[in-house]
This record gives C-alpha cells, structure tokens and sequence, in this order.
C-alpha cells in the first residue's frame, strides 16, 4: 500500500513537473501555495521570515490558514480547504503520517546529495517519512509578575502549590506537557518521566498531582491564549510556548515572567498534506524553509530554536526588539539542567490511550471547563 | 619449590617494564571492558523494547488487541528456551559463569573457563534479560568484564601476578561503566575479587577504572543512574531506624539467598528436564506479570516509584517483594543466566519503601520521608548478598550523588552485613563456591592450602619394599640408604604397611606395622598442616582410600614447605608494589 501511494504521488508530481515545464501554462493564474500554521505572533514572523520571502523567491503567492495543531483537524478540513503544507508539532506528523493523511517525503529527491549533511546539521531532531524537522520550541510555564510581589515561582512544583502561590493556573487542555510536569514536581529525573509514564501507576501518580490543582484551572487551546490569559489577570500561572511568552513580554511589555525549570522540547515539522493541491509548489517551499537564512531570520523575530545548526551562528539582534535573540532560544545554556525533550513516537503512539485517561479525569472531577 | 622460578622471573623484567605493561594492561582491559558492559546495556535495552519487555515500548502496542500480553506471557519463556539451547550447545560448562567463577580463579591463580563457556554465557545473559526473566545484569557484566582481563594470561608477559590484576581490572571497569561509578568499580575489584590490597594491583585498577568511566562518562555521556532528591536527615533518632532496617533486610537477604539455593538444589528433582527448565521460569514470569508488571526484567520503572511516596500502596509493596524474591531465585535456580544484584537492589528498594511505610503508618515516630528509607532498603538488601559493603556504600553515593543519603545508607548496610555473615555468610558468591568445594570463609591463605593436595607434595624417592623381595634384602636396601623406616605394598601395589629398621620379625607379618599417620587423595596440605601437629615420624605415607594403593610418600618438611609457598606468594601478591 506504502508503495503503491508513492508510485501514485511520484507519478502525480511527474505530471505536475510537465505541466509547469510547459510553456507559459497559466502561472499568472495559478492557485496560491496553501500553508497551515498556529496564527498569532507566531504566524506573524513566520510571514515575514520565510513566507514573504519565500514568494518574493519563486513568485508563488502563499496563502496561510490556521489551525490548533492534532490531527483531527488535518482529517476534517486538510482535503476540502486545500492544505498544501502544514506547521506540525512533530508527534501530530507521526500520526498523520501514519495514517495516511501526510504525503512521504524523499530527502534524496528534494534535497540531493545535501540529503545527508542536511540530516547531520539537524541531528538530534531526525528527518521522518514525512517531516523535515524546522525548530524547537518549550513548553514552559509563566506567570504574572503583579500577582506575586514577595517570593517567585521558580521551579516546576511551584506550579502544583496552590498553598504558596494562590491563583488559577492556565493549562492547555490536554494530557501533553501537564502529565510529565506532573511526574517532574514529584521529583522523577526527566530521563525517566516517560518510562513511568508509560505504567498505569505513573499515570495515576501524575493525575494524583493534577488533583491538587482542582479548581484552581483554566483550560486552553489556542497558544495565543495563555499570555493574554496573565496580562489580564485571569490567571497567574500558565502553561505556554515559549515564543509568545517571549513576544507579549518582551515586546508588548506584558508583565510575564518565564520559568524555564522543567521545560519541555519539542520539534516542530512541515509536512506535506497528501491532499495536496500543489505538491511541486510544496517541496519547493520544504526546500527554502529548511534553509538557514529563513530560519535564522525567524528565530529572531520569536525566540524558537533553529532544527539546523549551522543556522545558530546566523541568529542576531531581534529587528523590532533589538534584543540579541540567541539567549532567549529554548536550548540556551543559562535556563538552566532540568529539561525534559519530547519523545514524539512515544507521544503519538500514546495519545488515544492519555487522551482517554485524561478525559475520564476530568470527567471525575466535573473540571470538565 | 615455586620459589626459584618467581626469583629468576623477577629478576627478568625490570620495574619500567612492568610499570609499562601494568599500564598497557589497565589501559586496554579497562577501554575493552567498559566498551563490552555499554554493549550488553544497550543489546539488552534494545532487546526489551522490541520484545515489548519496557513499559515505554508496551504502552505504545496497547490498543493492538492481545499483543501485549501474549508477548508478556511468551517471551520470557521463548527466552528460556533460547537461554537452553545456547549454555547447552555452546558452553562447554553447559552452565552460566559468574562471579563466583571469577573469584575462584583469581584467588587460586587458575585460568577463567575458556571463552568459548564465557561467550556463550554472556550470550545466554543478554537473551534472558533482554527476554525480561527475573535476572540482574551486573553479575554477566562482571564476567564479561573478568574475560576480557583473562586474555592478559595468555600474552605471557612475565609481570607477577598480572594475570589476576587483569582480571580485576576488567571487573572494575565493567562496574566503573555499568554503574557510572568509578570508585565502586575500584573498590569491588577488590573487595570481592581480589581480596587484598596491594600497590601493585591497586594501580592499574584504578587506572582501568577511571577509563571505564570516561567511556562511560565523557565519550557516551551517560547519566548517574539513580538520581535522587533528598535534603537529608531530619531527625537524630532516625539513624536507629536505618539500623533496625538493616537487620531486617539481613533478614530478607538470607531468605533470598537460602531459596535461590535451595531452588537451584532442587532443580534437578523436579523432573522438568533440564533444557525445559529456563522455559518454565520464564513462563512463571510472564503469567506473574499479567498481573504485576513490574517483575519483568530489570525494573527500573518501580525502582524509581519505590522513592515516590504513594506510588505503591503497603499491600502491593510486600505482594511485589514476594514475588520478585521467588520469581528471581526460580529463575537462577531453573538455569536462566544473570545475576542477583539488580534483583536485590529491586527487592531492598520495595522492602525499604514498605518499612517506611509501615513507620509512618503508626504516626509514632517522625521521618524524613520515604526516599531514604528506600534508599537504605535497597542497599542493606544488597549488600550481604554481594558481600561487599564498601562497594555498596560508594555505589550510593556515586549512584544518588547525594551524600545525606549515603550517610543513613552506610548505617543499614553494616548492620545488615554484620547479621547476614554471622548467619548466612560473607555473600552469595562464597557461599555457592563453598558447595562447590571452595571455602573461602577461613580466609585466601587456607582456602589456597585447601586447594593444594598434599599428594601433589610427595618425596621424589621414597624408601619403598615390596613383599615379593623378601624381607631381609629389603633391611639391608634400607641400611644401604641408611633409612630407618620404609613403606611396604604387595605385588599390585597396595599399601602394607611400615617396615622400621629396628623392627623385629623373620615375615613380612610380624615386621610391619600400620602407619602413625596416612594421607589420602583428598587429604590437602591445609589438612596435613593440622594433622602433623605432634607427630614424630620423618614420613607420611599417603594412600589412595578407593583401592589402598600407596600413592607416594611425603615428609613433614614437604608440608611445611608448601605452607611457606602459599604465605610467601600471598605475602609478595599482597605487598607487591611494582
């Protein structure tokens, strides 16, 4: 079946290939490159660091829509509204990869003899079936400065101490990030957290410390949520990704500190939806995404690591901010040894069974909110 | 008689010479061995993800209908079968090798079984616990690692004593790497292997120790095994409770051993044949595990929950202390290859963790929490059963990095060990070689003189008659060789009796008369050393006890003179310096 779709998408991009090797094929009426990403502060220098350039390039317009990341999305709405290329979290790709709903990549056809040095300049992060790794970001926790003038959280159990540090906590709903904070807070090393997530006694020991947090919870979905949940003073802890932390901090001067403790790493990925409308167009945008420029430019306009190294030395001063972007990236040294770096395949192949036990959770509780 | 042979090698190879191989040696062991214990961790680890041993592997199979557990019933036990065929068809010992094996050797200057029986043992380890059987993976490593120093011994490069100082520099290089814990490595070399400290041999296995660890540390970048928070202790009265805990481990310790024993013992009269024996274990593991989980392999997942206070409610920590005890000793005692410390350390760690618990539950007394009570558990546990207290106590503080806890731990582990040695032994390992004939409990000096047949001490011309020449050509041969007494056989060589020069008597009958004393094949010179006390005579006949044939004759001054050989080569091993 594997082989017979890819026959399918090579002959596919073949036809595609002629019908653009064809002179003057209609290129001033072509449908715009549809490209999938999160909105928000994140969409926002993502257009400026690799969309706007990327057409100013090739004269392919991109359209960008938005969506909440999961895969439920990518099987509702990828077919009929276009998607051509979509900003995923690395865990959601290996899903959708392997349900068929994200087209295989060739590192070989896309990329050449730079395949392999490519994937030497991206390790740790690894080139998928259907994924090119693109940056790193962390799942971090933050908090309202205003809401508390003596002592500061500062480490990841200040966040399961409602005694200490009163106040609803912004958490997003769902069982990814919470649970390993929660075996975190109870003293398990990161290199374990997963390994005891993994046995009905670690997922009840990190639901025993959730419940510490009842009633003491707002849930989110959106990332842009979080940082505007504490610079209205709903919330006083949140959890978040780092770079719109960064962003309402740093540049709207929101009152939002970052704790790094305990931070949670992760790759995000472009891949490629099967639906794809213009596939060509779509390797063409993986093949100058993926190339150092772009990815420094948008590392320093939101502070998410660039997935290649040799991209790090091109990271600068941030254009609106003027603050010099590399010490806010998630794997700068000063934030600290207590780190925690996502195992995707485990995610993914995990998420039905945590998704469930997370719903039942709440159902118990009535939190359901 | 050994003597002029060590004179002359000593005066062979000068003392750079020496320096340069001893380091050579350290230095190649030492890389070898930590590179062939980071081998077997990660095959092991690797095995038990594909084989959907790890959690983290079988969580990810979940919703694949009966997949997990009908590998959780059948693997083990495939693994049994597989763990049969390989010790049978490639091991010439047809048994794993172990650390007992290891002290054996060092301690009387043997060669270590050949490699052939080590290879396929090291294999048989990898498949029982990458296969998930209820076996430690330290005691394989230790082997691996004693292998990998017993090439040395084939080089011949003519350094005293460098064939048991490879050795343990192997030893101590596994450990160095497998634990992260060089000083342990260090320390166990020997504590448990060497049993002496000398200069000479405390070199190079520091040497080969601190090479394990930047293999280990700076080259794969490793992490301490066990971290673990704690801010100490809390209350003074609190280190009577980690004393009372370590008797009680000691306790437990001695059952554990006892039953792996007693289980081994019996295993050839249960009837299962030997190569089904594995299997069956295994089997039990995989049912056990349907249930409790957390016996499969090593464990690491519950060694951490042990810390963590209501991850197990107090039921489930004596349940699982149960089982893991008789899962671990039926998976020995039936033939699956691996060792007991990591089982020991799972055990200590749930029995600690319960102890607390059953503390805390009174409400009388006030703790610092579980974590050091578990901590303490897991090491007064080990520590008898290894035998090896310092090593235990530095494994503590280099596993956790925290030396509050390796304070209260030091206190459990020599309580432990005193109670478990007064009643059991010094360790598992001494106690399996004393069955196999090997008691080391009198220390190395008596345990090598046990070791030495006193037969092997004959007279090279002894005055010996026999009665198919008569009587009085047999005096006058003895006046000849001015003799007073001479030892008689018949014509088939079977011993007589003493003829002495003053005897009276015209037969062979009324001239001979039994001996004062007799040795036989079996009598060792650690016996003839107690038997001689108060004799008089100059010789001692020593005659075969099966069919009384006269095997030889030896001379007070010959047993003597083998005591001073040992304690003269145990004296130059032990203050060797180069």
């Amino acid at each position: 079946m594997r082989f017979s779709s890819q026959v399918i998408y090579r002959a596919a991009g073949i036809l595609v290939a002629l019908a653009l090797a064809l002179p003057g094929a209609g290129r001033a009426d072509e449908p715009p490159l549809t490209v999938v990403s999160w909105g928000g502060s994140y969409e926002a220098a993502q257009r400026k660091a690799i969309f706007t350039p990327f057409t100013e390039a090739t004269g392919i317009a991109v359209e960008v829509k938005r969506y909440d990341g999961g895969i439920a999305e990518l099987r509702d709405r990828a077919a009929a509204e276009g998607w051509d290329v979509i900003d995923m979290l690395e865990a959601d790709a290996i899903s959708g990869c392997e349900a068929g709903l994200l087209a295989p990549l060739d590192p070989q056809a896309l990329f050449g003899d730079d395949a392999a040095r490519l994937a030497g300049d991206m390790a740790p992060a690894v080139i998928r079936r259907c994924s090119l790794p693109q940056n790193v970001y962390a799942t971090v926790m933050a908090y309202d400065d205003r809401a508390f003038p003596g002592v500061k959280p500062t480490r990841i159990e200040d966040f399961f101490d409602v005694a200490r540090f009163p106040g609803k906590r912004a958490i997003r709903r769902s069982p990814d990030g919470i649970l390993e904070w929660a075996l975190l807070a109870e003293g398990v090393p990161p290199s374990q957290v997963y390994d005891l997530l993994s046995t009905d006694r670690g997922l009840r020991l990190a639901f025993r410390r959730l419940d510490s947090l009842r009633g003491h919870i707002i849930w989110w979905e959106d990332a842009a949520t979080p940082p505007r949940l504490l610079e209205e003073g709903k919330a006083v802890m949140a959890s978040g990704y780092n770079g719109r932390f960064f962003t309402a901090a740093r540049r709207d001067g929101a009152p939002i500190s970052v704790v790094w403790d305990g931070r949670l790493i992760a790759h995000d990925v472009w891949a490629i939806s099967a639906t794809a409308d213009r596939p060509e167009a779509a390797r063409r945008f993986l093949r100058f995404a993926v190339r150092p420029g772009p990815m420094a430019r948008l590392a320093e306009r939101i502070p998410y690591g660039p997935a290649r190294r040799s991209a790090l030395s091109r990271i600068g001063l941030g254009p609106e901010t003027g603050i010099p972007m590399r010490d806010h990236l998630p794997n700068a040294p000063q934030h600290g040894p207590r780190k925690l770096v996502r195992d995707s395949d485990w995610a993914s192949h995990t998420r039905a069974m945590r998704q469930r036990r997370f719903e039942a959770w709440l159902e118990k509780g009535g939190d359901g909110g | 008689m050994s003597q002029p042979a060590r004179t002359s090698l000593r005066g062979a190879t000068a003392p750079a010479y020496r320096a340069t191989v001893l380091t050579l040696c350290a230095l190649g062991v030492g890389a070898l061995a930590s590179l062939a214990a980071i081998g077997l961790t990660d095959a092991v680890v690797w095995l038990n993800e594909v084989l959907l041993i790890a959690p983290r592997a079988r969580v990810q199979y979940e919703g694949a209908g009966l997949l997990v557990p009908l590998a959780t019933v059948l693997v083990p036990a495939v693994g049994g079968l597989l763990v049969a065929l390989i010790l049978k068809g490639l091991s010439p010992q047809g048994r794993p090798l172990g650390p007992p094996d290891v002290i054996e050797a060092v301690q009387f200057e043997r060669p270590l079984p050949g490699p052939r029986g080590g290879v396929a043992s090291t294999a048989a380890a990898m498949v029982s616990l990458g296969f998930g059987a209820s076996v430690g993976q330290y005691g394989p490593m230790v082997y691996l690692g004693a292998m990998i120093g017993g090439l040395v011994r084939r080089l011949r490069l003519n350094v005293p004593n460098l064939p048991a100082i490879a050795v343990a520099c192997g030893v101590a290089a596994a450990i160095s790497t497998a634990f992260n814990a060089p000083i342990a490595g260090l320390v166990f070399a020997h504590e448990v292997v060497l049993r002496h400290y000398s200069t000479q041999a405390f070199a190079p296995t520091t040497v080969a120790a601190a090479t394990g660890y930047v293999f280990a540390n700076v080259i794969f970048e490793r992490p301490a095994l066990f971290l673990v928070r704690f801010g100490g202790v809390e209350h003074g009265h609190e280190f009577a409770l980690f004393a009372i805990l370590g008797l009680l481990a000691a306790g437990l310790a001695v059952v554990f051993m006892r039953l792996t024993l007693w289980i081994a013992a019996r295993a050839p009269r249960t009837g299962v044949p030997a190569w089904l024996r594995p299997a069956v274990a295994g089997l039990a593991v995989g049912l056990t595990a349907l249930w409790l989980p957390d016996v499969l392999g090593i464990g690491k997942e519950a060694l951490r929950f042990a810390t963590i206070e209501g991850a197990f409610a107090p039921w489930e920590l004596a349940v699982l202390v149960a089982a893991k005890l008789a899962l671990t000793a039926l998976c020995i005692g039936f033939g699956f290859a691996g060792g007991v410390f990591s089982p020991a350390l799972l055990i200590g760690i749930l029995f600690g963790a319960l102890c607390w618990n059953l503390v805390a539950a009174t409400g009388l007394v006030a703790t610092s929490g579980i974590a050091v009570y578990a901590i303490c558990g897991m090491m007064a546990l080990t520590s008898p059963v290894i035998g090896a207290p310092l090593t235990t106590i530095l494994i503590v503080f280099e596993l956790t990095r925290n030396y509050d806890i390796t304070i209260a731990a030091m206190v459990a582990v020599v309580f432990s060990n005193l109670l478990a040695h007064r009643v059991f032994g010094r360790s598992l390992f001494d106690v399996q070689l004393a069955r196999r004939g090997t008691d080391l409990s009198a220390g190395r000096d008596w345990a090598r003189l046990a070791a030495i047949p006193v037969a092997d001490r004959c007279v090279p011309d002894p005055m010996v008659a026999n009665t198919n020449e008569g009587l009085d050509t047999a005096r006058r041969r003895m006046a000849r060789a001015d003799r007073s007494e001479a030892f008689v056989t018949d014509a088939d060589g079977t011993f007589r009796g003493v003829l002495h020069a003053e005897a009276h008597g015209n037969s062979w009958e009324e001239a001979l008369r039994p001996p004062d004393l007799c040795f036989d094949e079996t009598t060792t010179v650690m016996d003839a050393m107690q038997a001689i006390r108060g004799f008089v005579g100059d010789a001692i006949p020593v005659i075969d006890s099966r069919d009384r044939r006269l095997i030889g004759v030896v001379t007070e001054a010959a047993v003597i003179e083998a005591y001073l050989d040992v304690s003269q080569a145990l004296r130059r091993e032990e203050n060797a310096v180069l």
